[in-house]
């Protein structure tokens, strides 16, 4: 499933796993956690090597996708169980619960269970779980994907909080592009069961290290012209020798009297800004974003030219050519 | 699952075993090989439906017992089990009350069941009191071949009915309530929305419950022993009851002949069951 | 009668149909036929033999009033009657003694005169009475109690056990990958298909080698490996989901308390089920402790009442009770049962 994963996670860094679903990063964080056992391969903890460990004895825990909170007992039962099987001293285990229901502001919920809790409730309780383990990581498996769209925003808010006040590692696995770019410190793009890169948000988002991530960074998606459709932005001599292939994200470009000429096939008017879907004389279909309200109509004939710089040049295998 | 292996594997084997030795020893390495010997005893005859020419001539006799015992119990059973769940799946009021009503006798233990009925079928029981009411004379009924034999089926059914009605119930109820709104906007008349609706779409319960209640009856045994006892003579004697008596109760027991009318009977269960296994899930792929 | 406009009454107001008569009568019918027998049962339990041997039968249970009466022999209970007398209107009185179709019978505050009655006119006086004899007599005198200790210790062992085993075998084939384990739920399936009354010898001989024969524990073991039960818990077990004993396990607990605590109380839905169900099945196994038990010490409830009726001379008043008795704990449970799916219908609204 995984082949050739070599990475190294910093002491109090917000990673997050993002790719399309099958490409392996659940697969990778639950192999992390013990879970699930790598056929080959190490994995180190703090320089400890862990691989043959179980997941209980590892350090990490772990916030399930479906949160997994223990249907039959209550919000306190669920924090207090895995310290109790730890054997942990009574006043220990109370004032850690304490102090994870004051963070999370659960307090008034301690006495009842998932099932009369919100789903947003119940994500708090599924984090304090592991936050009273004082783990030396959190691993979260698509912690938000069960929540609508406008609490997603909010708890998002709050797992960057959190973060930041914690300073703990952690280690998140999204499909949600937007959360991968607002919460990671460091992103890694997994596809097929290989890592593509690497990379700050913004050094993703702005030199992105092949087509593939090129195209799975950002909203709306890069626009991927051939040379020949890319003549009338950048001429073929300004371009490496290498070149096969040019992106350019609809951000970037800009209307002009002439350039390159798109038919207005659809324009969406949000208010704050204006997406135009277009085709080229050639037939391929290209997508322009533009802040504000642009005036354009179905039929009517656009001209556009490029950002300077902001030209993304790839091989024929797709890789990234700097020039 | 050491359990299971004792209690349901290994029998398998020692029935096969037991069913080719010989003898009235229990104990197994004691009893002589006699190979075929027990089936071609419980099978020759010279005219399989007159049991006085056979070898074994009570187990002809329980055969065709059972056989006669079935077709009709299963009839009568099904008929009724239907006509009890469409009554309990129209609109009528308290309906949780009825369906306990008709599920009661399926809770009964069968001695109860077959005690019951024997002191109400007592020479000067209910039954007889009821039809002395009505100018009536008092009958048998346990006494009585053919009366005995109705006997057993009716309390059989009794007992069971509410069982298979509650699976046809539940049948019925996974038929769309809105396919019969649309029916009733058709003007179609009951007896057409249950020739067209609901019978082709209960068909599929209603084969499985066939079937079910067929491999019942097969085993039929404990409220008709208390009943009858398997009389008058042999004439409420079945399967079962053949088997238990000929490998336990008789004075000259023969575990090898019982094993193998065991085995036989099995073979037919097997049958039964492999047929409502594959109705079962013809059923769930519908 | 109130009822009778409650059950007339129809949903919708409309007027009546056909099917409403046929579906009246059909539920009024069933009433009749399926409590008819079991209300019988309890009148009929509650009358003295003399009651019980009489023809034509009263419905309600009754026995003869008595009187203290001052005879030559010194003070009697004798039998009071409703006496018409020769000279017009009735009397009651006590009968003496009986010569063929003629009674002696007194006054009871007049114990001299004597007059002879022809019985026909006259009626015995009556009460409703219970002949509560008729249960505490078997079980003081007869084995009747012993046998209840029976049932009810073979009934609760094999439900504790069932629930058990079971369940740890549920657990296990729903929640482990191992090699086998398809063929381990063939198996199951298979054994399904075989019943009781197929195996009847071989399980004899495997309980008997066991040295289990006229025990009680006999009757118990052979009914544990419910395979019914097995697959109903593993078919509820599957919808529990993985990453719940998953986060068990990052919680440090171990395979038992993930058993013990995890899956057991929330597999106890499908446990409750199968527990009513094993305690009616084992309060009312016949054919099986029949062939394993026959000291008659170890009977079962059921094995001792089908014994007293098969008696040369048959007291029904005792079988009539003990049956009564017989049916309490099957009652219980279905009365349970009814508040049970009511309280299953309202529990689905939580999850």
């Amino acid at each position: 499933m995984l082949k050739g994963i070599d990475l190294e996670i910093n002491e109090g860094e917000f990673a997050v796993f993002v790719g399309p679903s099958g490409c392996g990063k659940s697969t990778l964080l639950r192999q992390i956690s013990g879970l699930d056992r790598p056929s080959s391969g190490r994995i180190e903890i703090d320089g400890r090597d862990v691989t043959t460990v179980g997941a209980a004895d590892r350090g990490p825990a772990m916030v399930f996708q479906s949160y997994a909170l223990y249907p039959h007992m209550t919000v306190r039962d669920n924090l207090a169980f895995g310290l109790q099987n730890n054997k942990m001293p009574k006043a220990e285990i109370a004032s850690r619960i304490a102090e994870a229901a004051r963070m999370l502001e659960i307090g008034h919920l301690m006495d009842r269970r998932p099932a009369q809790l919100s789903g947003g409730q119940r994500q708090r309780v599924a984090i304090g779980r592991a936050i009273v383990r004082d783990p030396t990581a959190f691993l979260l498996d698509e912690p938000l994907s069960n929540l609508d769209a406008e609490l997603r925003v909010s708890m998002r808010a709050e797992l960057a909080a959190l973060h930041a006040r914690l300073k703990a590692t952690m280690i998140y696995v999204t499909h949600d592009q937007v959360e991968a770019m607002t919460l990671a410190d460091r992103i890694v793009v997994l596809r097929g069961g290989q890592i593509e890169q690497v990379a700050t948000p913004m050094e993703l988002f702005n030199r992105p290290a092949n087509r593939f991530v090129a195209g799975f960074i950002g909203a709306p998606r890069m626009n991927f012209l051939s040379i020949d459709e890319a003549a009338a932005l950048l001429p073929a001599s300004a371009l490496p020798a290498a070149a096969e292939m040019v992106g350019i994200r609809p951000q970037n470009l800009r209307p002009a009297e002439s350039g390159m000429a798109l038919t207005v096939d659809l324009a969406e008017a949000l208010g704050t800004e204006t997406v135009i879907h277009g085709h080229l004389a050639s037939g391929t279909k290209m997508i322009v974003t533009r802040a504000g309200q642009l005036p354009a109509h179905p039929g009517e004939l656009l001209h556009f030219t490029a950002e300077p710089g902001k030209l993304h040049v790839f091989d024929a295998e797709g890789v990234r050519i700097d020039f | 699952m050491l359990v299971f292996t004792l209690f349901v594997i290994v029998p398998l084997g020692i029935n096969i075993a037991y069913s080719t030795t010989g003898g009235t020893d229990l104990f197994l390495p004691a009893r002589s090989y006699v190979g075929g010997d027990n089936f071609g005893r419980l099978l020759s005859c010279a005219d399989h439906l007159t049991p006085a020419t056979c070898r074994d001539d009570l187990f002809w006799v329980a055969v065709w017992n059972t056989v006669r015992f079935v077709l009709l119990q299963v009839v009568v059973l099904v008929i009724v089990a239907m006509a009890t769940a469409l009554i309990l799946n129209s609109k009528i009021r308290a309906r949780g009350f009825w369906r306990a009503v008709f599920f009661f006798p399926v809770l009964l233990s069968p001695v109860v069941v077959g005690l019951i009925w024997k002191w109400i079928f007592q020479r000067q029981g209910l039954l007889n009191y009821v039809l002395f009411q009505f100018g009536a004379d008092p009958v048998n009924w346990l006494n009585d071949r053919a009366w005995a034999f109705f006997a057993s089926v009716g309390v059989s059914v009794w007992a069971h009915v509410g069982f298979y009605a509650l699976i046809l119930l539940a049948g019925l109820q996974a038929i769309p309530r809105d396919i019969y709104e649309a029916a009733e906007l058709d003007r179609t008349s009951p007896a057409r929305v249950f020739r067209r609706i609901t019978l082709p779409l209960l068909w599929p319960n209603l084969l499985v419950v066939i079937v079910l209640a067929l491999i019942r009856a097969v085993q039929v045994f404990d409220e008709v022993y208390v009943l009858t006892g398997g009389g008058p003579g042999t004439s409420t004697m079945y399967l079962t009851q053949y088997i238990y008596e000929t490998g336990f109760a008789s004075v000259l027991r023969n575990p090898g002949v019982a094993s193998a009318a065991s085995l036989l009977m099995g073979g037919v269960l097997v049958v039964l069951t492999l047929v409502q296994l594959g109705l079962t899930r013809w059923r769930d792929r519908k | 009668m109130r009822l009778i406009p409650f059950l007339a009454r129809r949903r919708g107001g409309k007027g009546w149909h056909w099917t409403d008569i046929v579906t009246w009568v059909w539920l009024a019918a069933g009433l009749v036929v399926i409590f008819g027998p079991a209300l019988w049962l309890l009148l009929s339990s509650f009358k003295t033999p003399a009651q019980l041997a009489e023809f034509p039968l009263s419905i309600l249970p009754y026995a003869s009033q008595t009187a203290l009466v001052e005879t030559k022999g010194g003070p009697k209970q004798l039998p009071l009657f409703t006496v018409d007398l020769p000279e017009g209107g009735t009397a009651v009185m006590a009968e003496l003694n009986r010569i063929g179709i003629m009674a002696n019978m007194v006054r009871p505050e007049a114990p001299d005169q004597v007059l002879k009655v022809n019985i026909d006119a006259r009626k015995p006086l009556r009460e409703m009475a219970f002949a509560t004899e008729n249960y505490t007599k078997p079980l003081k005198e007869f084995d009747f109690g012993r046998y209840l200790w029976n049932s009810v210790f073979v009934t609760v062992a094999a439900t504790l056990i069932t629930l058990i085993t079971n369940s740890m075998a549920a657990f296990a084939l729903s929640k482990y990958e191992f090699r086998g384990r398809n063929s381990v739920m063939l198996i199951i399936v298979a054994t399904l298909m075989i019943p009781l009354s197929v195996n009847l010898v071989p399980l004899y001989s495997v309980v008997s080698w066991l040295g289990l024969l006229n025990n009680l524990w006999g009757v118990i073991l052979p009914t544990v490996a419910t395979p019914t039960g097995v697959f109903m818990l593993r078919q509820y077990m599957l919808t529990i989901l993985d990453e719940l004993l998953e986060a068990a396990r990052m919680d440090k607990a171990s395979e038992w308390q993930i058993y013990w605590r995890i899956v057991l109380p929330l597999t106890a839905p499908a446990l409750a089920v199968l527990a009513i169900f094993s305690v009616v099945w084992r309060w009312n196994d016949f054919l099986w402790p029949l062939i394993v038990l026959s000291r008659k010490e170890l009977f079962t409830l059921q094995i001792g009442l089908n014994t007293f009726a098969g008696k040369l001379n048959v007291q029904w008043q005792f079988i009539l009770a003990m049956t009564v008795v017989s049916i309490i704990p099957v009652l219980i449970v279905f009365i349970f049962l009814q508040r049970f799916t009511t309280a299953g219908i309202a529990g689905t609204g939580l999850k």
